[in-house]
């Protein structure tokens, strides 16, 4: 069980290095410039979905991108939110 | 006394375009002088630090080419590469500067649940 945390955007390596990593029981948290690999009907939004992990998009950086209301179907989560996941999971790998 | 928490480096960058393959080397040579019980990970554009016969001399840096035939003198002997990523570049695995152990997909799953400390570079 592992925390992801993606902060960069859909065309980066990171995102794909990220997509290969992930297991079901994971969970992935969008955040800076990951929270572009949300945005509903895209090709990067697909791939997520089908990743097997709970899709978390951290509130405040999607506010800050526009993107808010074009993320539906995530679990927008908060600072505190991002807290308690830290908390929750033994181990957590930041990609960027 | 509870076991020593582990480290993997996730090492995803090539050795020159940025200053993270070069970073991910002292954390991993840092841990090891305090011996901490440590893996190295290359996947991604990282597996680029394999290649054999880097010469970085023109360029006034340090070969980390050089840093990795190294890593054995520091007792630093977990070290795998993503079998995909190496593929993808058609790396001769047997020239590397280091030898590593080529993981598949499933495998590096398993690699990051038995490690509690992750750093990815």
């Amino acid at each position: 069980m592992t925390l992801h945390t993606l902060n960069a955007s859909p065309g980066s390596a990171a995102f794909t290095d990220c997509l290969r990593m992930i297991a079901a029981g994971d969970v992935l948290l969008l955040l800076g410039d990951g929270v572009y690999a949300a945005l509903a009907g895209t090709g990067a939004r697909a791939q997520l979905d089908a990743c097997g992990a709970r899709l978390c998009v951290l509130r405040e950086d999607a506010t800050a991108a526009g993107v808010l209301e074009r993320v539906a179907g995530t679990e927008l989560i908060d600072i505190d939110g991002f807290v308690a996941l830290s908390e929750q999971f033994p181990r957590q790998l930041a990609w960027y | 006394m509870a076991a020593r928490k582990r480290l993997l480096l996730l090492i995803r960058h090539s050795p020159y375009g940025s200053s993270l393959a070069r970073a991910s080397l002292d954390v991993a040579l840092a841990a090891a002088a305090f011996d901490q019980p440590l893996s190295l990970l290359f996947t991604g554009d990282g597996v680029l630090q394999l290649l054999p016969g880097q010469d970085s001399e023109a360029l006034g840096v340090r070969n980390p080419g050089r840093l990795l035939a190294s890593l054995p003198l520091y007792d630093i002997e977990q070290v795998y590469v993503d079998a995909e990523a190496a593929a993808r570049y058609q790396l001769d695995l047997g020239a590397a500067p280091v030898t590593a152990l080529a993981l598949e997909r499933q495998q590096i799953r398993e690699l990051i649940e038995s490690h509690e400390h992750l750093l990815g570079f």
